[in-house]
């Protein structure tokens, strides 16, 4: 019909030259091992922030450039697991930068339940620049690596997310590392050999993992890392949990016994009590928030009505053989002396990882002879004039790390 | 879109009625402001009442082709744009003035007893709005360029349409004809936005075209030899402009992706009610009642093929309430027949479809006085030609806070249209 219809008003011959304009294509966003996500010109990433107020007209506001990068990393059973991470470069850098290539920060995100906060996922869904990556990238000029985690991202629903367990956690960074390294070098993007380590939360105890496990590997090397608020010592914040009579965050704790039972092959019902223990697979599957899964659970500690297995309890605080508590002492990023300088960032009003957490690894690390690992409390750095609580925590604890990167960038390439 | 580019030569866009419809088609039509239902002379009748083809004085093949050149006055907008209740910011604007050619051609066959066939090629809805920055027109004290908001909602919206409407007539006593065609529709949508100049680093390209269908009926009642009675319905089609991928491009920063995507925006249905009266077979007065229905117009709403970034969600996703209201317009026209030459005369006052709640860039409409005027010289008994003026005279229309469901707050003035036709009509 549409052919008839051409030809019906050719045959009026009358020809009038009006016409419409074709629109420009998108550039591909696929390129060699991965796919651009964001990509945000510096005129751009000012105006944002401009207008949010979140810097003065006189910043230095660097492009955005993301990249969703797949992978392949390994669980805690050792099994290969595909997964993804966000790769961020900064763009519009001068040429003095950008020929010397960039500084790498690997930044480990905090606890999310949602697989919708998964870095990359944000990225991929929004298109829009987001979190610490702005600060590091945009404002500091660093390249930022950012792993969505086993259990988020490309893995999301194929995989539980091993919460706080340490050779996981440590694996996917540094397998995101390399990967990175892989993929800059195959799309001509220049990076240089200083490396920093940083996480927030979650985030912390997992740089400290990965800090570790690059130190025992001797691979890769690390120039600072910055672990902020984790809960380095695993085996303290069992204890202080399950001895007190109510809990905080349920959802935390939900996931931190799900993820032990499923990593030591335990059923969870003899951790958790019912009904949480049949509820929890669907609600931490990534598909929820936070804040509708601790409506879901229990938050007194243990008892008939409380979420963790009363036996399950007594276990733990009466053998010292205890499965859990072999793998809380297992799982400690604290009992270790790294050779690499180390910076532990905590707020001291923090309510969620207690700020003591990280004076007893400082005091720890010390003792078993490291040389440079110093706790630096943020409030006090910051010349706040009040404490900052765990979930405010965050921004000046990474404004306070991209400094101290930035002073040890300029020590050693002068920028 | 490229593969259909070839059909864009016929269409064209602008908007010179209320909404985006395009009433006059013919020399007489524009003449007489579209005041030409009951009382149609010339083989423009098949498109304005085909029922009135088997009363037409001629019995050989009747045809008029004509151009009309359209000029559209720019808008001016003075005020300000709140994109939330707290975020609200000077938003001084002028539209882009349009130049744009249309051309038409009506044919009516010779009776075959009592029926007469006939067909039109007309462009009977258009509408083109341009908010363009242009870089030398910034405002250093403020930090804005002319237009750069009216960019977010509205950097050019567009739609052309051309219409291939064979039609029939049967006459069933010499007081009583009808008539009836279809609508064959062809229309191509196109739809800018960008952000860049607000700090909000969003934009749309899109280009979709369709072919839809309606249908037309007519009937004349003639109670008197010099009275005549029309009636006259357009039906409704929807043109669900498509997007094939590639042809709706969004853009986050400086990233851009291709979709599929489609748009429904109503043709709406119309009725005419029409009456004329003829002196000494010489002067002719008419007057037209004609009820468009807008109120299908309920929103703008734009599909993709593949789930859209969040973040552009509810500037390019979610729907757009229009809520368009029903309209009445009234005409009127005057046509003194000479020997050998035609004089034609017409006023029409025109409602808009838009309410203030729901006005926007894309369309800045308002109430509307037409007047026009034309003139058909006979050159032989098989030849004539002609030429037509009408004025579009827009009112202004001012906003106040709170008022407009998208935050624009100020005047909307200028606006409005001249256009000039020019035909040539042949007997064989």
């Amino acid at each position: 019909m549409k052919k008839a219809i051409v030809s019906i008003l050719l045959s009026t011959n009358i020809i009038f030259i009006i016409g419409c304009g074709d629109i420009g294509k998108p550039a591909d966003t696929k390129v060699k091992g991965g796919e651009i996500v964001v990509n945000f010109s510096s005129k751009m990433m000012k105006d944002s922030l401009l207008q949010k107020g979140l810097i003065d007209k006189n910043q230095v506001v660097f492009g955005y450039k993301a990249y969703k990068i797949p992978y392949t990393t390994t669980d805690e059973h050792g099994d290969k697991v595909e997964v993804s991470g966000l790769f961020v470069i900064p763009t519009e850098v001068p040429t003095e930068i950008s020929t010397l290539g960039f500084s790498m920060v690997s930044d480990d995100h905090g606890t999310i339940f949602a697989n919708s906060d998964a870095p990359s996922v944000i990225a991929s869904n929004s298109g829009t620049p987001d979190g610490a990556s702005i600060i590091l990238t945009s404002l500091g000029g660093f390249a930022t690596l950012q792993p969505d985690y086993i259990g988020f991202g490309d893995s999301y629903k194929k995989h539980y997310h091993p919460f706080i367990l340490k050779n996981s956690s440590a694996s996917t960074t540094i397998d995101f590392i390399k990967a990175v390294k892989n993929f800059a070098y195959n799309n001509n993007i220049l990076l240089n050999n200083q490396l920093f380590l940083t996480g927030y939360s979650e985030g912390g105890y997992v740089s400290m993992a990965t800090l570790q496990k690059i130190e025992e590997e001797g691979e890769l090397s690390v120039d600072m890392a910055i672990p902020m608020a984790g809960p380095y010592d695993v085996n303290l914040t069992a204890f202080g949990v399950l001895s007190s009579p109510t809990l905080s965050v349920p959802s935390f704790m939900a996931n931190f016994a799900y993820a032990y039972a499923k990593a030591y092959d335990r059923e969870v019902s003899t951790v958790l009590n019912e009904p949480y223990a049949s509820k929890l697979p669907t609600l931490i599957d990534g598909s929820k928030r936070r804040e509708l899964i601790d409506p879901e659970l229990s938050y007194d500690t243990t008892g008939a009505t409380g979420l963790f297995n009363p036996t399950f309890v007594n276990n733990f605080f009466q053998y010292s053989n205890f499965w859990f508590r072999e793998a809380v002492v297992e799982n400690s990023v604290s009992d270790w002396s790294p050779n690499t300088p180390v910076r532990l960032l905590h707020c001291q009003g923090d309510d969620v990882i207690p700020y003591a957490i990280s004076q007893i690894t400082e005091a720890k690390m010390q003792g078993m002879g490291a040389k440079d690992v110093k706790l630096i409390p943020v409030e006090k750095e910051l010349r706040l004039d009040h404490n900052v609580t765990h979930g405010e925590c965050g921004e000046y604890a990474y404004k306070l790390a991209i400094r101290i990167f930035s002073k040890i960038r300029e020590e050693k390439f002068g920028y | 879109m490229r593969k259909i580019a070839i059909l864009s030569i016929f269409t064209t866009s602008l908007i010179v009625a209320g909404g985006y419809k395009i009433p006059e088609q013919s020399l007489n039509s524009m003449a007489l402001s579209g005041a030409y239902v009951a009382h149609t002379m010339d083989a423009d009748s098949a498109y304005f009442n085909p029922a009135n083809m088997v009363f037409l004085d001629s019995n050989r093949d009747m045809m008029e082709a004509g151009l009309t050149i359209v000029h559209l006055k720019e808008n001016r907008f003075r005020g300000r744009q709140a994109l939330s209740p707290t975020n609200i910011y000077d938003a001084n604007g002028t539209s882009e003035v349009e130049n744009k050619t249309i051309p038409y051609f009506h044919y009516i066959s010779n009776p075959i007893g009592n029926l007469r066939w006939g067909m039109s090629l007309t462009v009977p809805a258009g509408l083109k709005k341009r908010w363009l920055v242009h870089p030398d027109r910034y405002t250093i004290n403020t930090n804005e360029f002319e237009n750069a908001y009216q960019e977010l909602f509205a950097k050019e919206f567009s739609l052309k349409v051309t219409e291939f409407n064979p039609v029939i007539s049967y006459k069933i006593s010499d007081k009583f004809a009808i008539g009836g065609g279809i609508r064959v529709v062809y229309s191509e949508g196109e739809v800018y936005n960008d952000g860049n100049y607000v700090g909000v680093p969003i934009r749309r390209e899109m280009q979709g075209n369709t072919i839809e269908y309606g249908y037309n009926l007519a009937t004349t009642y003639r109670p008197l030899p010099d009275v005549n009675l029309a009636m006259t319905y357009r039906s409704n089609v929807n043109l669900n402009e498509k997007a094939d991928s590639g042809d709706a491009n969004l853009y986050i920063g400086n990233l851009g992706r291709q979709y599929s995507a489609n748009v429904k925006i109503p043709l709406p249905a119309s009725l005419n009610l029409a009456i004329s009266k003829t002196w000494l077979d010489r002067f002719t007065l008419e007057f037209d009642y004609e009820r468009t229905y807008w109120s299908k117009y309920k929103s703008l709403d734009f599909n993709y093929g593949s789930k859209i970034p969040s973040s552009l969600v509810e500037a390019f996703d979610n729907p757009k309430p229009k809520n368009w209201k029903d309209t009445d317009t009234f005409r009127l026209g005057a046509t003194l027949k000479m020997e050998n030459i035609t004089y034609m005369l017409a006023y029409a006052k025109d409602e808009t479809p838009v309410p203030k709640e729901y006005i926007n860039y894309e369309l800045p409409d308002s109430d509307a006085n037409i007047y026009s005027v034309g003139v058909r010289i006979d050159i032989s008994d098989t030849l004539s030609w002609g030429v037509a003026y009408l004025y579009d005279d827009k009112d202004s229309t001012t906003l106040k806070a709170g008022e407009n469901r998208n935050g624009i707050i100020g005047k909307f003035s200028k606006g409005g249209a001249e256009l000039f036709t020019t035909s040539l009509s042949y007997k064989f």
